[in-house]
């Protein structure tokens, strides 16, 4: 049966795959930037980076994903005083991305916090910059701490994204269900879904944690 | 002597909140000489340390590495950017080692000659290597610092720092959190410095080595440098009551 519906199958997968990771890269930056906010000194930036957290962390998928395609729009539009779409690909990104970008901003700033201070004052007297102290003593060990938990997340956006067939993203639940209004077979197409989804992610997610766990024990042996 | 000290600190005060750490400190390191700097828990000497570095501000006072102010330009406040760069003159070397463990051995101490000082990888690998012979540590290069001992880390610590070609060098009590095993061959390493002429202030419990090697020795208390002098005169005969009952207990 997989055989048959294999072309759709796979084209629908695809535009998973696309949302999957134009969202994800929206989520880690987002996130980043509001862990930082977060764990600023100023405590207006600190505020931002809380409500950005609380709002999108408490939001559910479901309902952002429908509210950026049909309601952003008409404020957006009523704004700057002009008709304004989104194409749907467009939306489920912007959506799903802020939506992860709540729970990495979480991640991001434990695992910030995390870092010993001692790390970051010896790079201060060394003379390294602030953001060069970011990026070559801060992230590189968030990154390491922060993997199991991130590939969970990464997890749950990928199977985020099926929901993205409500605004007509042509992903693998769209497709079969276009397939399925026309031959009527439902307990076919259906369960091949659910195992196309099943196989991909245990795959896909066993090998990163295998890698990933190899790469961290190198450091913390 | 020359005229100009390599560290000259001037009426240092910091205080956090309404504790008042330090109250106004004062000395001179001429360049090549070692200053020892001793005192009971509190008294202010890593808060003094930090502050020369300026991993603290200061409440009061200036700082001048080579008659240069730290905290000031023309009158102004050192932009951060400033802070930086005057910083490279000013190795640390922390009682926690503070190794980067993500970063091999050798990557640790490169990482800053090539990202502050520019060099290229094949010049800064070479300088590297330099470095980390000056600690025996050669054979290391390529390992992860959790798989040094306390002592070898430490000592990849002093490497990191040299390898910016400090004017001086600040070590904050180095050996304290090392087993007792561990201690001589880290404080062997800065003999070893001491003789080829590094500048350096020491905070240190290590009074053998307070005595042998330095050209001074402060004891603080309470924020104050309570006693200064050669080694021979604190040691041998010190004025103040505080210094001699500080003394009679670190020195067994
Ligand atoms: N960031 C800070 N905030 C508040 N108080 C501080 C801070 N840093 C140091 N202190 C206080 O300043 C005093 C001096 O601390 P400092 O670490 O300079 O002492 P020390 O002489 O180095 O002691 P030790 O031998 O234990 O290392 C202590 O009472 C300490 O609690
Ligand atoms: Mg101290």
């Amino acid at each position: 049966m997989f055989w048959e519906y294999r072309l759709v199958l796979l084209r629908g997968l695809a535009f998973n795959a696309y949302v999957f990771l134009a969202a994800a890269a929206v989520a880690l930056s987002v996130g980043l930037i509001a862990a930082l906010l977060r764990i600023n000194r100023a405590w207006p930036f600190r505020w931002i980076g809380t409500l950005h957290v609380e709002v999108f962390r408490n939001a559910p998928d479901y309902i952002m994903v429908v509210w950026v395609h049909f309601v952003l729009p008409l404020l957006l539009g009523a704004a700057i005083g002009r008709r304004i779409e989104f194409h749907p690909f467009v939306s489920a990104v912007i959506a799903l991305g802020f939506v992860y970008s709540g729970y990495f901003a979480e991640t991001f700033r434990a695992g910030i916090q995390s870092i010993p201070l001692g790390h970051i004052e010896a790079g201060r007297s060394c003379g390294m910059s602030e953001f060069l102290i970011l990026r070559r003593v801060v992230l590189p060990q968030v990154v390491r701490r922060m993997l199991p938990e991130a590939i969970n997340q990464f997890v749950s956006l990928f199977k985020a994204t099926t929901i993205v067939s409500l605004i007509a993203v042509p992903d693998l639940m769209y497709q079969v269900s276009m397939v399925i209004q026309q031959e009527m077979k439902p307990l076919p197409l259906y369960t091949s879904a659910a195992l196309t989804y099943f196989a991909v992610i245990y795959v896909v997610a066993g090998l990163v944690r295998l890698l990933s766990e190899r790469w961290r024990n190198r450091i913390y042996a | 002597m020359d005229a100009i000290p390599a560290i000259r600190v001037v009426d240092i005060r910091k205080s956090f909140g309404t504790l008042e750490v330090l109250r106004g400190v004062s000395f001179d390191v001429h360049r090549g000489n070692v200053v020892s700097m001793i005192g009971a828990s509190g008294s202010g000497k890593s808060t003094l340390l930090r502050c020369i570095n300026r991993l603290e501000t200061p409440s009061a006072g200036e700082v001048y590495i080579d008659g240069e102010p730290m905290g000031a330009v023309e009158g102004r406040d050192r932009p951060l950017s400033e802070i930086n760069r005057m910083r490279r003159d000013l190795g640390m070397v922390f009682q926690q080692f503070n190794l980067w463990p993500h970063m091999t051995v050798l990557g640790n101490v490169i990482e800053a000659p090539i990202r502050v000082l520019g060099m290229s990888r094949k010049a800064a690998a070479a300088l590297g290597e330099e470095c980390l012979a000056r600690v025996y540590l050669s054979e290391k290069a390529r390992e992860y610092p959790a798989r040094l001992s306390g002592g070898q880390q430490q000592r990849v610590a002093i490497a990191r720092a040299l390898a910016m070609r400090p004017k001086a060098m600040l070590f904050d009590e180095p050996t304290s959190s090392l087993d007792p095993e561990l201690t001589d061959e880290v404080l062997t390493v800065m003999r070893e410095l001491a003789k080829a002429g590094t500048t350096m202030i020491v905070v240190t419990h290590e009074m053998g080595f307070a005595r042998d090697v330095s050209h001074r020795v402060l004891f603080l208390h309470n924020g104050q440098i309570e006693e200064e002098g050669s080694p021979a005169q604190v040691f041998g005969n010190p004025k103040s009551d505080r210094c001699r009952q500080f003394l009679s207990k670190h020195l067994q």
